[in-house]
């Protein structure tokens, strides 16, 4: 008898929810504020960028110009060496900072998950890198690099490896390794927490069961727990990727992309373009940004596709 | 299937987030009206009033014809009148007045900042119903908002810092011509030459404050190196490196400046050494970025720049260090021999010392630039201008704005900028409007040591504004590669040559 009424209970709701019976006027009430938002702060700059990248303005005869190029700009990336280097090193950051990213915010989910000592303590710790402005993390890790009084080279000089005091900021090689691991430092904590959030979700009887039939902790890790995280891991390291593709505040701010742009991200080198090129061309960063999307569009495909088929229930 | 599809809409609202942060602010802005053609400048006559004198304006085109007129450097004349601090400007807008906003550089010099209050509390005083705002900045986060408000079409100030190089303001017409409206008598005749553009009838800056590129050094850090400086205050070319040498050795670098947050200063060792060898319309030439660098002058100064580099010529903290923060290096750490400045450099350095200044009693000493082997301009001194101000052409009071900027023009402006600054005006002044400052005995031997030392010489204003892409150029390459060990020389010039304004 329950069971018929909950069914009835089904089919009077579906009758309620046709189109013609919605509340359209609360719908949009709700809707409008953050549809609102939402057009003219982020498809309106879009779409506008989409329009400029097919444009180039120029300042002249004391008016700002806005001329069609077609695909000029986008040809014309191919041959800017800055926006290679850009690119390259933004591409080195996404494989690089989301496999670290991934591999240490894993490890360190499950020890809090089985409840280490202090693991209260140590979810605080690690977490309280991502309450940090990205710029006082910049300033701070400038500090801490400078060649001449930074704590990592005074530490290395105090016990005497004097050749490992580099000038982290300053070389070709270092620079773009030195934001990777700022940028890791201030943002695993979310990484980490989100998936400590995924393993709470698993259900204790699983992990129950597999120990009665005898199963260790590294067994039911392995074999249980990570094949259940996956959908959030996935999730998670799409989000880690989209965030090394569009790095910018930290880089801005400890090496400015510099020292010739050793450290240059794509998106560093948009605002360069676009306000710091004695030129008022939006067309050019605008290309720059578009293709950009569409290179991380094609980024986040891949990933979803490939780690998808190895997702287990 | 329902989680499906709000994961995918999820997933592309995201994205589209990601292309907007991206993404530059692409607000199309509305054509500006072109600047009003105005007749050709007319040199102004030179008066002998004290006050930077260019020896050669910015397009003289032979070295030879350089003026031989020595500059008479700005300096306190007897006081008439106790300055005193000025009261704060009113920071929010008088009903019932009109409203003028002005946004400024130089929000970390005091005295700079107590000059424009100065002037902007005496207009104030003359024409009542006007109320003028004025908000502090520093320089590169004030472009951005200038160009971000223009570009937006609202929210611009009426007068606003500016700077010769960003020419990208005056073609896109963002500046009010002031051709007819400052009293360009009142002026150095350079001071004129610098708001003007090839192919641009106008000009469109308000200067106050000349630059004169000086070098100091420290003189016990000399002392304790070894260091006898000739009397003549020039070192030779082989003498200036052994100097380098001497000064490492004492513990010291050779050179404070650093690229922190000014990413062009390490640029300025080779651009006035270039200007040594080869003049100022050989700096032109080359700093323009319309000439090849593939030349034995430039490989010349190029490849001294390594060796100044490899002897110690920068402090190792070089890639960090703001512009703040060198000043404080070179005059209270007093890490480094010398350092390769502006005249500007007492904007910074000669404030209250609680506030990052620096002792009255660290008196330091000039040189002139090294003497480079074959030049023939020993006697010269590179010179240029401090920002200035322009009316931007989106306010609706241009007209006061224009007013306030003829009314900064008074002589009696440019010696107050002397006397509280302690840095060249470009405004002709009287001894008689010389202001007394509190206090500004104590900076004496610092006039005194610069007349010494660049009194004698011939002022040169070469005009070196270029494109976007050669700037770019010469920050990576020259300022942060050269000077870091980078780059080699053949790759500086085959870099350089790749990013010239014109081919």
């Amino acid at each position: 008898m329950a069971g018929f009424a909950i069914g009835q209970e089904i089919k009077k709701g579906s009758t309620r929810n046709s189109p013609a019976r919605k509340p359209w006027g609360a719908i949009v009430m709700f809707l409008s504020p953050v549809m609102l938002y939402y057009l003219i702060f982020i498809l309106y700059p879009i779409l506008a960028t989409f329009f400029y990248s097919f444009h180039t303005i120029e300042a002249t005869g004391g008016k700002l110009v806005t001329t069609f190029v077609g695909l000029q700009n986008f040809f014309e990336l191919f041959a800017d060496d800055i926006f290679l280097i850009s690119v390259k090193n933004t591409i080195i950051w996404s494989i690089v900072g989301p496999l670290m990213e991934m591999l240490v915010a894993t490890l360190l989910a499950f020890i809090i998950f089985f409840k280490i000592p202090f693991s209260n303590f140590f979810r605080t710790a690690w977490f309280a890198p991502m309450l940090v402005s990205g710029v006082i993390v910049g300033l701070v890790f400038k500090w801490i690099f400078n060649f001449d009084w930074g704590l990592i080279n005074v530490s290395l000089r105090a016990i005497g490896l004097d050749d490992l005091a580099l000038n982290w900021l300053g070389r070709r090689d270092t620079p773009l390794w030195v934001v990777i691991f700022v940028h890791f430092w201030a943002t695993f904590g979310y990484s980490f927490v989100l998936l400590l959030a995924g393993l709470s979700t698993i259900s204790n009887e699983l992990i129950e069961a597999a120990r009665i039939d005898g199963a260790s902790e590294p067994q039911i890790s392995l074999k249980i727990l990570f094949p259940m995280l996956m959908p959030t891991f996935i999730t998670v390291l799409i989000l880690s990727f989209m965030g090394k593709m569009r790095a910018f505040h930290i880089v801005w701010v400890l090496t400015n992309g510099g020292p010739m742009h050793f450290s240059e991200t794509v998106a560093t080198y948009v605002q360069k373009r676009a306000f710091g090129w004695s030129t008022l061309d939006l067309g050019y960063p605008s290309a720059i940004a578009v293709f950009w999307f569409g290179v991380v569009i094609v980024g986040v495909s891949l990933i979803n596709r490939w780690l998808k088929t190895r997702v287990e229930y | 299937m329902v989680l499906k599809v709000a994961t995918k809409i999820i997933s592309i609202i995201i994205i589209l987030a990601i292309l907007a942060a991206c993404a530059p602010a692409a607000t199309p802005a509305p054509p500006t009206a072109a600047p009003k053609p105005t007749d050709p400048p007319k040199a102004a006559a030179p008066t002998s009033a004290p006050t930077i004198v260019p020896a050669q304006p910015t397009k003289a085109p032979e070295p030879t014809q350089a003026p031989t007129k020595a500059p008479e450097p700005t300096k306190p004349a007897a006081p008439t009148a106790a300055q005193k601090p000025t009261d704060p400007v009113a920071s929010t807008p008088i009903p019932g007045k009109k409203v003028v906003t002005w946004w400024s550089h130089w929000a970390n010099e005091p005295a700079k900042v107590q000059v424009i209050e100065q002037i902007v509390k005496d207009y104030e005083t003359a024409n009542p119903d006007v109320d003028i705002i004025l908000v502090w900045w520093d320089k590169n986060p004030l472009r951005d908002a200038i160009r971000n408000t223009m570009t937006a079409g609202k929210g611009a100030p009426d007068i606003t810092t500016f700077d010769t190089e960003v020419v990208e303001w005056v073609k896109a017409g963002w500046l009010a011509d002031l051709e007819s409206v400052l009293p360009w008598e009142n002026f150095n005749p350079a001071a004129k030459l610098d708001g003007q553009y090839a192919g641009i009838k106008g000009n469109y800056k308000y200067n106050i404050g000349a630059a004169y590129n000086i070098i100091l050094y420290n003189k016990e850090a000399f002392q304790k190196a070894g260091v006898t400086v000739p009397a003549n205050f020039q070192f030779t070319q082989d003498e200036y490196l052994d100097v380098i040498k001497k000064c490492k050795a004492a513990g010291y670098a050779g050179n404070a400046q650093a690229i922190g947050n000014r990413p062009v200063t390490a640029y300025f060792a080779p651009m006035w050494l270039l200007f040594n060898l080869t003049g100022p319309a050989g700096l032109e030439k080359y700093w323009k970025g319309e000439s090849s660098w593939d030349t034995p002058e430039v490989r010349q100064v190029l490849n001294y720049m390594v060796d100044l580099t490899k002897a110690g010529f920068w402090p190792p903290t070089l890639t960090t260090m703001t512009i703040d923060e060198y000043h404080v290096y070179f005059h209270t750490q007093r890490k480094s021999c010398m350092l390769w400045v502006p005249t500007w450099y007492t904007g910074r350095a000669f404030k209250p010392e609680k506030d990052g200044g620096q002792s009255p009693d660290f008196k330091f000493g000039m040189l002139r630039y090294p003497a480079m082997k074959g030049s023939q301009y020993n006697d010269y001194v590179l010179a240029g201008f401090e920002s200035g101000y322009a009316v931007l052409t989106q306010g609706k009071v241009q007209d006061i704005a224009k007013d306030i900027l003829k009314f900064a023009s008074q002589p009696k402006y440019g010696a107050l900028w002397v006397a509280l600054t302690n840095s060249p005006t470009v405004i002709k002044y009287q001894a008689k409007d010389m202001p007394k400052v509190e206090g500004a005995e104590k900076w004496q031997w610092y006039w005194d040591e610069f007349n010494k030392v660049y009194g004698p010489l011939k002022v040169a204003t070469p005009d070196t504004t270029h494109c976007g892409d050669f700037e770019a150029a010469l920050v990576s390459l020259v300022s942060q590669g050269l000077s870091q060990g980078l780059v080699t020389v053949d790759e500086v010039i085959k870099g350089m040559n790749a990013k010239l304004c014109k081919k």
